[in-house]
């Protein structure tokens, strides 16, 4: 790149190369992209690799059924006593049911091979080969009739029992890879069965995922979605209010008052902002927990005495509202504060001489410049507050009950640290698929009211 | 600002509405080095047998391998934040590409985007590229989501260096990389020591992460050390040891916010705004 011929800079924006140069000015302008992208390379891969493939598989994951016990990757077909429970119970013909469940005996050359294989005695063997040969039984009482005929069979009942496994024949609890094989052992055993029939057996015995819309009809059907979703309502708008207030209230008390107490106070609240969420967590806990400081403070008083954080639904609301506004408050703070800075302050000196009163001030001078920033906060705050889950996670964890979860809680809760042991990949990522389409609107909302054009300014040399 | 009304019903509010937190990191600090009776408010010795963990295993785990692991973490991690949005942001603010405003837009977009849409689909990501359960896997996952911010906070400090030093760089004949690595990385160095602590006091305070995506105990990092260890349902609960454990998590982090005080509230005030 260190050609001195390609360069050409000026300082004036527009004129970007000059025309009698060695190079043509296409050429350097492909090389400048070149440069360009090469740098924004690993950042590309990057992002692609950990946003993007991750954004595109969680909208994938969501159309799907996808559990641990899924897997991620794909499945078998596998008949089990209990699919066939769950057959039986939808109303599938009994005469359906009993053929799935029901055990066939042949007698060939594998099960005899298979039977060889178990140990079954030779002379017992040969015996059955010769008369039953090519034979077939529906149960195996009639098969066991049969057998007792011959001299050479065990002479205790538990080893004839033994002898007859390896000739018997279920498609129970058989593993087959693709739908063909499925297919053809569920019509060896039910020649008679429906295509519909067929499927409804299929698809209950598939052990992988599969794709289906489900996800978003249960959510909305369910009325458990519907609370959790007016719980965030409440979360977002309660502590958001608290967020804005809060810091605006700061931002002016730290404006008015000396500048070395107003450093105390602006260090303490920057506190939980930079203080890692777990000891957070644990701090808020023994501030709130059985014999912790309130409930202490409260036993001295004469209140009632008893675990804050988890013990009533009102106080666990209040806990997680403070929780998480003690944490956003500061952010406010120091943009109001500086916003208030850049206030002439000429216009507050000219309202005290015009005898204007601090509040007075505040209202008529101080507010309509802070229109900016306090919209942006707003915003910026409602955003991270909707995909917040960390902090609730670690102190009240949507208790009591089920009172403080809200979606993004239950979404991670859903997909990725599910007590049952079951992680329900599909419905979690419909979950937080949902609580994108939130974002996004207000991303976009957001985008608009922050004149994204001032922000994108052109470069001005061009090579 | 003159006097014309009274501070003292402002700094009774102020203190009534700092108080949970005046007293929640007063406490965290004295606790750990005493002791209180049970059912009173008011340490009444001084001791040390709280910060034993030190140097005794047994008390609550090793607390050392988990520092180490967390260091490597939260500076590996910082690394990765700091190399890529040095040329990301660079590329991004000066030079000539295709779709730069969609870049742009799109990295607004992410950096606002949930992240617990985010980790749902980077734990099958993960488990895809075989990265589940690894340090490397929970490194990169944590960088990935604060590149975003990086490479926005970069571009506005870049975008404050005057073109006058580039150009004048140019026309004495040095390519745009020389340009780059030798005339405005060192313009920007300060902006970039403020992402790298940044960064550092992301990672060491990160535990959804490492807990979520990299459950086995191998190498467990100290949020989900301390997070792990403070039950408060279990027996024989001692708030006072976790705070004392708490207290040497959070001292680097406090070390380095006031080394970097002024940078980092520059990135906090003005990052999200180029």
């Amino acid at each position: 790149m260190t050609n001195t011929a390609s360069v050409s800079g000026s300082l004036e924006p527009d004129v970007t190369a000059r025309p009698a140069r060695s190079e043509p000015r296409k050429r350097r302008y492909r090389r400048g992209q070149l440069f360009g992208l090469a740098m924004l390379a690993p950042t590309l891969i990057f992002v692609s690799v950990f946003f993007f493939a991750p954004i595109i598989l969680t909208a994938v994951t969501a159309f799907t059924n996808m559990t641990s016990a899924t897997g991620i990757t794909g499945g078998a077909y596998l008949i089990t006593p209990t699919v066939v429970r769950e057959l039986q119970q939808q109303g599938f013909a009994p005469a359906l049911v009993q053929a799935l469940e029901q055990q066939v005996i042949h007698v060939d050359d594998a099960t005899l091979a298979a039977a060889r294989e178990a140990g079954v005695a030779e002379n017992f063997l040969a015996d059955i080969a010769a008369n039953l040969s090519g034979r077939q039984f529906a149960s195996e009482r009639d098969f066991e009739r049969e057998l007792k005929q011959f001299q050479s069979r065990p002479r205790r009942i538990r080893d004839l029992k033994l002898a007859i496994e390896p000739f018997t024949e279920s498609i129970l609890n058989q593993r087959f890879g693709n739908r063909a094989d499925a297919t053809a052992a569920v019509y060896s055993v039910a020649p008679d069965v429906t295509p519909a029939e067929l499927d409804t057996v299929l698809k209950n015995s598939y052990t992988g995922w599969v794709w289906t819309t489900e996800n978003f009809a249960k959510l909305s059907a369910d009325k458990e979605s519907l609370r959790v979703f007016l719980n965030t309502v409440f979360y977002v708008s309660t502590t958001l209010a608290f967020n804005v207030l809060v810091a605006l209230f700061m931002a002016l008390a730290l404006f008015y008052l000396p500048p070395t107490t107003g450093s105390v106070f602006s260090a303490l609240w920057l506190l939980p902002r930079i203080t890692p969420v777990v000891l957070y967590a644990v701090m808020w806990k023994w501030f709130t927990w059985d014999n912790g400081f309130i409930a202490n403070l409260a036993g001295y008083l004469g209140l009632p005495s008893f675990n804050y954080m988890k013990g009533s639904v009102p106080t666990a609301w209040t806990i997680v509202i403070l929780v998480n506004g003690f944490v956003g408050a500061s952010l406010g703070m120091i943009l109001f504060s500086g916003a208030l800075r850049a206030i002439p302050r000429q216009q507050l000196w000219a309202s005290e001489v015009d005898g204007a009163s601090r509040l007075q001030q505040v209202r008529c001078i101080i507010l309509p410049q802070l229109r900016w920033p306090i919209m942006f906060v707003t915003c910026y705050q409602a955003l991270s507050l909707v995909g917040s889950y960390e902090q609730i996670w670690l102190t009240t964890n949507g208790g009591p009950g089920r009172t403080t979860t809200v979606w993004s809680l239950e979404a991670f809760r859903t997909a990725l640290l599910n007590y049952s042991g079951n992680l329900q990949y599909g419905m979690g990522a419909a979950m937080a698929l949902v609580l994108v389409a939130g974002g996004l609107v207000v991303s976009i909302f957001f985008l608009r009211l922050f004149r994204f054009n001032d922000l994108v300014e052109k470069p001005r040399i061009e090579l | 600002m003159t006097a014309n009304f009274s501070k003292l019903p402002v700094l009774i509010i102020l203190t009534l509405i700092s108080l949970p937190l005046g007293v929640m990191y007063l406490s965290l600090v004295v606790d750990s080095f005493t002791n209180t009776p049970p059912d009173s408010l008011v340490p009444n010795e001084f001791t040390l047998e709280h910060w034993r963990y030190l140097i005794d295993p047994t008390l609550v785990g090793n607390i050392w391998v988990a520092t180490v692991y967390t260091l490597i973490y939260a500076v590996s991690m910082a690394a990765i934040v700091i190399g890529l949005s040095a040329t990301g942001g660079y590329a991004l603010s000066r030079l000539q590409l295709p779709f730069r405003r969609f870049f742009l837009a799109g990295i607004l977009v992410m950096h606002g985007f949930p992240a617990v849409t985010l980790i749902i689909g980077v734990f099958l990501v993960l488990k895809f590229i075989g990265l589940y359960d690894t340090l490397a896997g929970i490194v990169l996952v944590r960088a990935a989501l604060t590149l975003p911010l990086g490479i926005w906070v970069m571009k506005g400090f870049y975008d404050a260096v005057p073109w006058e030093l580039e150009m004048a760089g140019l026309q004495d004949g040095a390519g745009r990389f020389t340009v780059w690595w030798r005339i405005i990385v060192p313009q920007i160095q300060p902006g970039l020591m403020a992402l790298g602590a940044l960064a550092f006091i992301d990672a060491w305070g990160e535990f959804v992460i490492p807990r979520v995506l990299a459950p086995t105990t191998d190498f467990q990092v100290l949020s989900v050390f301390l997070n792990s260890i403070s039950v408060p349902d279990s027996v024989e609960y001692n708030f006072n040891i976790y705070k004392a454990v708490g207290l040497f998590y959070t001292l680097p982090v406090l070390v380095l916010f006031i080394v970097f005080q002024n940078r980092l509230m520059a990135i906090f005030s003005g990052g999200t705004k180029g």
